[in-house]
C-alpha cells in the first residue's frame, strides 16, 4: 500500500455512526451495511482522522506490541476491503495528518478486524429505475412498457 | 438518480419552480374534483398532532382511512397537516400532465422535483403520486382509481407523506412493531420476517397492550415516546395457525396465496389493547432459534442501530443519513436486547413483560 495515501471516509455516500466501540457504517449508493467491532472500529476511527496506512500501522503496534507481524498484514487487509465496498476514499498525503491522541486504541486484547457485511437492503435499491413514461407523461414501469 | 443523489436536496429557492407550478395545479385539480365528487374529511391523532385528511369522493375512503379506525382525532381539532386525497376515476378529474421527462428512482423521488421544500414521489405500484409542500403543511396524493391501491397499503397508508412531515416535527417514523403495558413499551425490529410481527401477535393475544406491528411513530426528545399508527397486522399464511383467533379479522383471506394476511385488529374482540401509545423503554431485535425457550440477552446499541436504521431509512423516498443519525441517537440512550424467539410463543410476552417489569426496561437478564 502506498506510504503516500491517506485515507478517508467516502462522505456522502457513506454514514457511519460508533457506539461503544462499535461501528455501523452505511453505503446510500449500494444499500449494504457494515459492523466493525473492537481493533476494526479503532482503525475506522483513524480513517476518520485521515491517516495513512503507515500511521495507523504505527499506532496500532504502539498499542499492540505483541501483535505487530498480525497488525502488518490486517490493516491493509482491511482498508483494501473497505476501498472495494466504497466506503473510504484514498488520497494523496500531503504533509502528515495530526494524530489526535483521543482516538488511539484503549489497552485492551488485539482483535483481528474483521468487516461484517449485510447486503438484505439491496434488493430495495438495485432494480432498474423508471426510464420511460406513457402518453399522458407518467413513468412506466419497464414491465409494463414490454406488454 | 441514486439514494445518495436524491437525498441531496437542493437548497436554491429558485430550484422549486417546477414542483411549486406541479403541486399548485395539483391542489386545483384537487379541489376541482372535491367540488365534482363531494368531499369526506377525517381528523387523526397521530404522533401527538392532528392531521386532517380531505377526500374527494368516496372511493378512497375505506382503502386510505380504515387502518386509522382507532386514532379519530375529534372534528373541531385544529390540524396540523392536511392531506388531499383523491383518484380519477371516480372524480372524472385528472392532474395535470407532469412536465418530468426524466425518471423516478426505485424509491418514487422525481428528479428535480424535490427541494427543501417541495416532496414529489411517484408510486410505482399505485401508479399515482406524492407530494408535500413543507412550508404549508399539505399534501396531495392522487391515484388513478381507487382499485389501484395495493393490499399492503390499505394496511399502512399514508406512510410516505407522514414519514416526511413527522420528520420534521420532532418525530420519527420507524419500521418497527410495538407492544407494553403500564409500565411502557419496547420497539420490536428487524427487517421483514425477522419475526415482528409474530413477536407482537403473541404479545397482544396474552392481553399486551399494542400499537403496531409494522411501522410506528417515535418521539425524538427525551422522555422517548412511541405513538402508535396503525391497527393493522400482516401475518405470512404459514404462520396463521399460531393465531386461529384473528382468522374472521383477515381483510384478503381468498388471496393469502399471494399476499399476507391483512388483519384489522380494531375490529375484534382485542380492540381494547390497541393504544395510542406508551413510554419507550427498550429496543427489542427478534431471533428466530427454532429451539422451545424464549431468552433475552443485552444487546449492544450498534446491534439496534443496525436492526432499525438500514430497513428504516431504505424503506421511504428521501430517507436517508438523517435517518441514520436520529436512530444512532436513540439506540444511544435506550437499552437493547436480543429476544431468542422459541417455539413456544407465551414466553415472548413473559419474556417482555419481564423487561417492563424490571428496572423499567433495564433487567438484569444475562449479557
Amino acid at each position: 500500500m502506498n506510504p503516500r495515501t491517506r485515507f478517508r471516509v467516502n462522505t456522502p455516500t457513506v454514514t457511519h455512526e460508533t457506539i461503544d466501540g462499535e461501528s455501523v457504517i452505511v453505503n446510500l449508493g449500494t444499500g449494504n451495511y457494515y459492523s466493525l467491532q473492537g481493533t476494526g472500529a479503532q482503525i475506522w476511527a483513524l480513517v476518520e482522522q485521515n491517516q495513512s496506512a503507515e500511521a495507523m500501522i504505527a499506532c496500532l503496534k504502539h498499542c499492540f506490541p505483541a501483535a505487530a507481524g498480525e497488525i502488518d498484514l490486517c490493516v491493509p487487509r482491511l482498508l483494501g476491503e473497505m476501498l472495494e465496498e466504497q466506503l473510504i476514499v484514498a488520497e494523496p498525503l500531503l504533509g502528515a495528518a495530526p494524530l489526535r491522541p483521543e482516538i488511539l486504541p484503549s489497552p485492551g486484547a488485539f482483535e483481528t478486524p474483521a468487516l461484517q457485511k449485510f447486503t438484505d437492503m439491496q434488493e430495495l435499491l438495485l432494480l432498474d429505475p423508471i426510464h420511460e413514461v406513457d402518453e399522458a407523461g407518467w413513468p412506466q414501469k419497464k414491465a409494463d412498457v414490454t406488454v | 438518480m441514486s439514494i445518495a443523489q436524491a437525498t441531496t436536496i437542493e437548497a436554491d429557492r429558485s430550484c422549486d419552480h417546477l414542483p411549486r407550478a406541479f403541486f399548485e395545479d395539483c391542489q386545483q385539480a384537487f379541489e376541482s374534483a372535491a367540488e365534482a365528487a363531494g368531499e369526506e374529511e377525517r381528523r387523526l391523532a397521530l404522533g401527538g398532532y392532528c392531521i386532517r385528511l380531505r377526500f374527494a369522493g368516496r372511493a378512497l375512503l375505506e382503502n386510505l382511512s380504515r387502518a386509522f379506525a382507532h386514532l379519530a382525532a375529534p372534528p373541531d381539532r385544529t390540524p396540523d397537516l392536511t392531506i388531499c386525497l383523491w383518484d380519477g376515476e371516480s372524480t372524472g378529474r385528472q392532474p395535470p400532465r407532469p412536465q418530468w421527462r426524466e425518471h423516478a428512482s426505485i424509491r418514487g423521488e422525481v428528479e428535480g422535483y424535490n427541494t427543501s421544500r417541495f416532496y414529489t414521489t411517484y408510486e410505482h405500484e399505485a401508479g399515482g403520486f406524492t407530494l408535500f409542500d413543507a412550508h404549508r403543511d399539505v399534501a396531495n396524493v392522487w391515484v388513478p382509481a381507487a382499485r389501484c391501491v395495493p393490499y399492503w397499503v390499505k394496511g399502512s397508508p399514508l406512510r410516505t407523506v407522514l414519514y416526511w412531515w413527522m420528520g420534521l416535527h420532532e418525530r420519527q417514523l420507524v419500521h418497527a412493531a410495538a407492544v407494553g403495558n403500564s409500565l411502557g413499551g419496547v420497539l420490536i425490529t428487524g427487517k421483514s420476517g425477522s419475526g415482528k410481527s409474530t413477536t407482537a401477535l403473541a404479545c397482544l393475544s396474552a392481553g399486551m397492550q399494542y400499537a403496531g406491528d409494522d411501522y410506528v411513530i417515535v418521539g425524538l426528545k427525551p422522555p422517548r415516546f412511541t405513538y402508535a399508527l396503525y391497527t393493522t397486522a400482516k401475518v405470512c399464511a404459514n404462520h396463521l395457525h399460531a393465531f386461529p383467533h384473528l382468522t374472521n379479522l383477515i381483510d384478503n383471506p381468498q388471496r393469502l396465496d399471494t399476499e399476507k394476511a391483512l388483519i384489522f385488529l380494531n375490529e375484534g374482540n382485542l380492540a381494547a389493547q390497541l393504544v395510542s401509545g406508551f413510554a419507550l423503554r427498550a429496543i427489542v431485535v427478534p431471533r428466530v432459534t427454532g429451539l422451545l425457550h424464549t431468552r433475552l440477552r443485552k444487546a449492544s446499541p450498534a446491534a439496534a442501530l443496525a436492526a432499525l436504521a438500514p430497513t428504516t431509512m431504505f424503506a421511504h423516498p428521501r430517507g436517508g443519513a438523517h435517518d441514520f443519525k436520529r436512530v444512532a441517537e436513540l439506540a444511544r440512550t435506550v437499552p437493547s436486547y436480543i429476544l431468542e424467539c422459541g417455539t413456544d410463543l407465551r414466553q415472548i410476552p413473559q419474556a417482555i413483560t419481564a423487561l417492563l417489569e424490571t428496572n423499567g426496561g433495564s433487567p438484569g437478564v444475562e449479557g
